[in-house]
């Protein structure tokens, strides 16, 4: 995991108990880091240099890290990871409305941070010029990336796991497309952990199980022979995300 | 008869006035009754002596046929001229007083005693030397002098003639004398229907009108009460209407509404800066830990760690069960059973779940997610393994649970769902969690109308239902 120039992160949060010993661990797995205890501080941090990302604290006393993340968003054009103490959906979607591209959960494992730094910055540098919260559609089924909410043509709601949200948003982007599995298993690791040492396979089969009629003889989710899958459906993307 | 008795104020009320009117207008009617029953009487009563007595009183006579011609004889009487109608068909003149020389009882004629005595006062009175007297009644169509005087030209309503016979003590005619009696009191009863009728549209309708006013801000406070406490949220309160007493409830209630509904967004914005204060200081802690050099320890801190934050939440949860923020959405239940199990197998435990039919019903997926899980992992902390399945009884979609572990003791089912409760298997934190588990998935059952069912297998474990409403 070396890089030939470290990768700059601005640590923003108000609590020197969380930030001084997060900041030394991420300097340890070969970050430079600048820390600053408040979105006054960032701000005048980020007219001296310029970070490749952002770790920003929701809930700060003064200008609170939603409206930071803002800034950073729109002015920037900077990835954003927000470290929020509220577990509730409604924070996570209000975040990635604003522009943040990932969120952890206090108190977060240290590695899985890591994790996600790397996953965000090469989303990041992929460069998808596409509206990130775009809904998806394809005969009849909705995906809205925002809420992680997948219905199927009546309407009904279709609980689907992280893994199996990132694979299918892994299918949606390349329709008609083969993917071989090393790449599906790149695009789709993520927070899970476990992810990275599990077959595909296991994930593709049980995302067959909830979106295929017939999870033997699969329509959506095509296996392609010589190790691939292929998604056989056209893909619409909407705009505003999907309608409830 | 418990299903004619009206369970709402405005039936409950009405039936009360109905049945204390008929009650009233019975009593009225049988007083009345009487009264005109007992007038009627005397009335016969007087005409029969006054015909009886008529040779005696001829010069009287003699001067009311003057005057009044063809009339009855009682008319002159005052006090007998309401009751005319019931009794004073004009009978022809020949009929009212007959002189006979037998009396005018026939065979296997009974003799009516009552009237006879107080007739017998009555001539008393008047100084008749009576020989001998005989009343009775008869109907008209039997009477042979009615028949030959009358015939068929004479038509009369239901009724019976009276027929008073009289001798003097110094004759040996009979003097009988005719009056003609109406049947009953019909036209006084009809009145009287028709007076209750009267009464009683006036008096309902009035009633129902009030009562209205009523029972509609009664209702509309009761749908409110039931909203809230579904929603606990001061939106669509009612405005106080209705009498001041009902105003007065309903302002009291909205005041209450307030109240509860601001200590409610105080304990979330409470919960939200415990959380905070909190969670922050133990990822501070996390992240510290990542230097220590002994994995072992390491990971027995992390595993300390992860059991606080657990505890917290599930603390923090069962405080704002039931305050979601978003309508529950059609949910597959079937997927999220899966989403549930797989997360189990990718940890590699014993989890499975059956084939079953497609369900859909409205939930909060997060929370529903949230229940199940509790009950999956509780199964295979006491059971060892979990088998999920997925049906649908009635108009509820059951998630069903089933473990083989050593089950729960009947007396304690109930138990185990209160507050950090816990087997006595799991005394320690080891296995034991946080003890807010079922307790946890109970509230989110309730909190979706539904209910969580706990029961030992008879073939051995414990089966936990989570029964969510479809509709």
């Amino acid at each position: 995991m070396t890089e030939p120039a470290p990768i700059r992160i601005l640590l923003v949060d108000d609590e020197a108990t969380l930030r001084e010993p997060l900041a030394a661990y991420l300097s340890r797995q070969g970050f430079a880091v600048r820390e600053a205890d408040s979105a006054a501080a960032a701000r005048s941090a980020l007219l001296e240099e310029s970070p490749d990302l952002a770790l920003l604290d929701i809930m700060m006393p003064g200008e609170d890290g939603l409206s930071l993340c803002r800034h950073l968003v729109e002015a920037k054009d900077l990835p954003v990871i927000l470290l929020t103490a509220k577990g509730e959906a409604t924070d996570r979607i209000v975040g990635l409305e604003i522009g943040a591209d990932d969120y952890v959960v206090k108190p977060f494992e240290p590695r899985e941070l890591v994790a996600r730094i790397r996953s965000v910055l090469r989303r990041s540098h992929r460069a998808t010029p596409v509206e990130e919260d775009a809904g998806y559609e394809f005969e009849g089924w909705q995906l809205d990336p925002l809420k992680r909410r997948l219905t199927d043509p009546e309407g009904t709601t279709v609980p689907i796991s992280t893994a199996e949200f990132r694979l299918l948003v892994a299918f949606l982007d390349r329709p008609r497309q083969v993917i071989d599995r090393d790449r599906l298993l790149d695009m789709v690791q993520g927070r899970e952990a476990h992810l990275f040492d599990r077959a595909v396979d296991n994930q593709v089969s049980r995302l067959r199980r909830k979106i295929e009629t017939d999870s033997r003889n699969p329509y959506f989710i095509q296996t392609v022979r010589g190790g691939g899958y292929r998604f056989a459906a056209d893909v619409r993307r909407i705009t505003g995300g999907t309608s409830a | 008869m418990m299903r004619l008795w009206p369970r709402s104020l405005l039936g409950q009320v009405l039936l009360a006035v109905a049945a204390a009117l008929l009650i009233a207008q019975t009593i009225s009617a049988v007083l009345l009754y009487r009264s005109s029953e007992q007038r009627r009487e005397s009335a016969i009563l007087h005409s029969l002596a006054y015909r009886l007595e008529s040779s005696q009183a001829e010069r009287r006579e003699a001067r009311e046929h003057r005057f009044r011609r063809d009339d009855d004889i009682d008319s002159d009487d005052k006090r007998d001229m309401r009751s005319r109608e019931n009794h004073d068909r004009r009978l022809p003149r020949a009929l009212r007083l007959e002189i006979t020389d037998s009396s005018p009882l026939a065979d296997g004629e009974q003799r009516d005693l009552a009237r006879e005595k107080a007739l017998r006062t009555i001539l008393t009175e008047e100084d008749a030397r009576i020989g001998d007297l005989v009343v009775l009644s008869r109907d008209p169509h039997h009477d042979a002098a009615f028949a030959r005087i009358a015939g068929t030209r004479f038509e009369l309503p239901d009724g019976e003639l009276v027929i008073a016979g009289l001798r003097l003590t110094d004759s040996d005619q009979w003097r009988v004398a005719r009056v003609f009696a109406r049947n009953g009191d019909q036209r006084a009863l009809q009145t009287l229907v028709v007076q209750t009728a009267v009464l009683y549209l006036v008096l309902v309708g009035i009633l129902a009108l009030l009562l209205r006013r009523i029972t509609r801000p009664l209702a509309a406070l009761t749908n409110r009460v039931e909203r809230f406490a579904r929603s606990q949220d001061t939106e669509g309160q009612i405005e106080p209407t209705g009498p001041d007493d009902l105003r007065r409830l309903i302002t009291a209630h909205n005041a209450m509404e307030a109240r509860i509904a601001a200590m409610l967004d105080e304990k979330d914005v409470m919960l939200g800066a415990i959380g905070h204060d909190l969670k922050t200081p133990l990822a501070a802690l996390r992240v510290r830990i990542e230097s220590v050099e002994d994995e072992g320890e390491r990971a027995r801190m992390a595993a300390g760690i992860e059991d606080i934050t657990r505890s917290l939440d599930d603390i923090l949860s069962l405080a704002r069960v039931g305050r979601a923020s978003e309508p529950p959405e059609r949910t597959d239940l079937g997927a999220l059973a899966a989403a549930v199990v797989e997360e189990f197998e990718d940890m590699g435990q014993p989890v499975t779940l059956a084939d079953g039919p497609r369900v859909v019903a409205p939930v909060h997926v997060t929370w529903a997610r949230r229940a199940l899980r509790n009950l999956v992992s509780n199964a295979v902390r006491y059971g060892g393994a979990a088998e999920v399945s997925l049906d649908r009884e009635g108009n509820e979609a059951v998630l069903r649970v089933a473990d083989h572990g050593p089950g729960i003791p009947a007396d304690r089912i109930a138990d185990m769902m209160e507050p950090f409760a816990r087997g006595e298997a799991s005394r320690n934190r080891e296995t034991g969690g946080t003890g807010l588990g079922l307790t946890l998935a109970r509230a989110i059952a309730e909190q979706h109308g539904g209910r969580l069912v706990l029961a030992n297998r008879p073939e051995g474990g414990l089966v936990a239902e989570l029964r969510l409403p479809m509709e």
